[in-house]
């Protein structure tokens, strides 16, 4: 290979020329491009979901008539046990997990996993070692273990915190769903960084072995210019496809903590504690309502992001793609 | 730079002696730091601060954490797991081992039907690669890796249980009919990533020099694919049972819970909510160490068998 004096522009063509094909590619792929347009909508529907003319998800309406009704003009998914508007509790759910999911994929895995990945490729060594043992420590313990054991130590802390953050700060009543958020988007972020930390680390060993790279060391670049310039921009793309590939993995933790009661405390709504009031057989037999409404919704967003992840994984990596 | 396969071993044993240390301190620190008072939780309704004071001592809450936690290890060590605080007619040891191995067998039936069907599978797919069929059996298998196991057990559970009648929901043992939709439960879940990734194993070997001279030299197509590229491939997939572990733990929680199972998981999560610490911990560290064991032994056999592959360097340069 040619030492390029013009190597940055060269490589900017270069990616994106390799970002126009990646595209064409992947409009290609229908499945792929339904499963994002779900994930879309999913998360438009979930951010304005207080702009949608829906009752309101805390409603409640006692009276017997009004508990656990089949869907109707009026309620489109019927109403829970407690006459509270599915539709609007669904809704409201899909918005607990975008906070969710956003919040650890920008603590989690872009903070942390993309910046210890780059660290431990890069600066090699001790700190590499350092870095690597810890995340296999972390992943050596089942994962939803540590993750309900954190979280129960934690919750007695809750309330007390909840409502200081209710008396003395802007959060007003939100706050103590603002210290649930916190509690485990905090137990989930010590273990969201160790798979994308792991792609990054094994891109920037290849990377780093590039020609260019030795170049911008041999021009005397800092180290920052070279990791932010030279080796971040090559370590994007993989470490997106990673990503989408475990975003299942990761709002399907909050549901699973939710369900077992230790997530998001209700009032507030999570696929979590609606698929666990209707999760009894007899309940399900009586009223399959409350199971498929907020079942069928969230099992199709697990579905979307695993679709899109693997459709990814393929285009990522041309050898199982090679036509 | 090769190595001795006794000084690896000797390595990595030294490296999870270390990572076990570790996560010990780990739970053991969050455990403590719980506001939650164990011999509050022993005492229940009957508490009263001297009977307090005197079980304190008993069981040595009353010493500092370095002290307990040199204790808890050095009991550990000699295979006592403690004491449960929840019921002091039994120790944990006799808590904990029927249910391991109840879990252990549930687990183990779980990832023989994960692997018995996602290996072929995966071999389907890739030699049908192109073809409509591909996408289509790993777009299924990926459906059914998307639904929560609290989602499918009440629907499985009413549809085999309440309309068609042909299992009850009590658990009769591990060999009775009974066991058959928990462990499919566990088991189905784990399909997609094992056909996915044998998939990707198979591609890649097929696209190797020896495979194109296996067909030239006009070998049948069969003794191709069995010989030359399947057993190439299956190596690859060795890796990927360590890693399914936590979630074949995680679908037998559920499980667990659904059918009334009396399971590990469903006792770990009794026990985290109780706050029973030796039994959390002993747990913890069990798991982690047949985590670490199956990792190692996978290492070292993937040695045995492609002798290509250098101990210890192969993967952790991945």
């Amino acid at each position: 290979m040619i030492l390029k004096t013009n190597h940055e522009t060269e490589l900017l063509d270069y990616g994106e020329r390799k970002l126009f094909s990646y595209l064409h590619r992947f409009l290609g792929k229908k499945i792929a491009v339904i499963a994002t347009i779900y994930i879309l909508s999913f998360y438009a529907v979930g951010i304005f979901a207080n702009q949608l003319p829906i009752p309101n998800p805390n409603q409640q309406v006692l009276s017997l008539e009004a508990r656990s009704q089949g869907p109707s003009r009026e309620h489109l998914l019927g109403t829970d046990r407690l006459g509270r508007d599915l539709l609007s509790r669904v809704i409201y759910s899909a918005r607990t997990t975008i906070i969710f999911t956003t919040a650890v994929i920008i603590t989690g895995s872009l903070f942390i996993g993309l910046t210890l990945g780059l660290i431990a490729g890069y600066k090699g060594g001790w700190l590499d070692s350092i870095i690597m043992r810890v995340g296999e420590t972390l992943s050596g313990i089942p994962t939803l273990f540590l993750l309900i054991a954190i979280s129960a130590a934690f919750r007695t802390y809750i309330n007390d915190l909840g409502f200081w953050f209710e008396e003395h700060t802007f959060f007003g009543e939100s706050g103590p769903v603002f210290v649930d958020f916190l509690i485990i988007i905090g137990a989930v972020v010590p273990f969201a960084w160790i798979g994308s930390s792991r792609i990054v680390r094994s891109q920037v060993l290849v990377i780093r072995e590039q020609e260019y790279i030795l170049a911008a060391e041999a021009i005397a670049a800092s180290t920052w210019r070279i990791v932010w310039k030279h080796i971040f921009p090559g370590v994007i793309p993989l470490f997106l496809v990673g990503l989408s590939a475990s975003m299942a993995g990761i709002a399907g933790t909050e549901v699973a903590l939710s369900w077992l009661g230790l997530g998001v405390d209700p009032p507030t709504s999570s696929f979590g504690t609606l698929l666990n009031e209707a999760g009894g057989i007899r309940t399900f037999a009586e009223f399959p309502h409350l199971l498929l409404a907020p079942a069928i919704p969230v099992v199709l967003f697990f579905f979307a992001w695993n679709l899109l992840g693997d459709s990814l994984v393929d285009l990522a990596e041309p050898r199982t793609v090679r036509e | 730079m090769s190595q001795g396969i006794g000084a690896y071993l000797i390595r990595r044993t030294f490296s999870a002696v270390i990572v076990l240390f570790a996560i010990s301190i780990l739970v053991f620190l969050i455990l403590r730091l719980t506001p939650t008072d164990p011999v509050e939780v022993l005492l229940g309704q009957k508490y009263d601060a001297a009977t307090a004071s005197v079980l304190r001592e008993k069981y040595g809450y009353d010493e500092s954490l370095p002290i307990q936690y040199v204790t808890y290890i050095r009991n550990l060590v000699q295979g006592d797991f403690g004491i449960s605080t929840r019921r002091l007619d039994f120790t944990a040891n006799e808590i904990v081992i029927p249910r391991l191995w109840v879990s252990a067998r549930l687990g183990f039936f779980a990832l023989v039907i994960a692997f018995g069907l996602g290996i072929p599978f995966g071999i389907y797919t890739a030699l049908n690669r192109g073809k409509n069929r591909d996408p289509a059996l790993i777009g299924g298998w990926l459906a059914v890796d998307a639904v929560p196991v609290f989602v499918s057990a009440p629907i499985v559970q009413w549809i085999f249980a309440l309309q068609l009648g042909w299992v009850d929901l009590s658990f009769e043992g591990v060999f009775h009919k009974n066991i058959i939709l928990p462990v499919l439960l566990i088991a189905l879940p784990g399909v997609a990533g094992v056909a996915r990734f044998m998939r990707a194993a198979i591609i890649q070997v097929m696209s190797e020099d020896y495979v194109r001279t296996a067909r030239a030299k006009g070998l049948r197509n069969q003794t191709i694919v069995l010989q030359h590229i399947t057993r190439n491939a299956l190596l690859p997939v060795l890796t990927v049972i360590g890693l399914s572990l936590p979630g074949i733990f995680a679908g037998s929680l559920f499980v667990e819970l659904f059918w009334g199972i009396p399971g590990i998981a469903r006792e770990s999560l009794d026990a985290i909510l109780a706050n029973d610490y030796d039994i959390i911990l002993g747990l913890v560290l069990f798991g982690s160490f047949l985590f670490v064991m199956v990792n190692i032994f996978i290492d070292v056999a993937y040695g045995f068998i492609d002798p290509r592959v250098r101990i210890g360097a192969s993967r952790s340069a991945v």
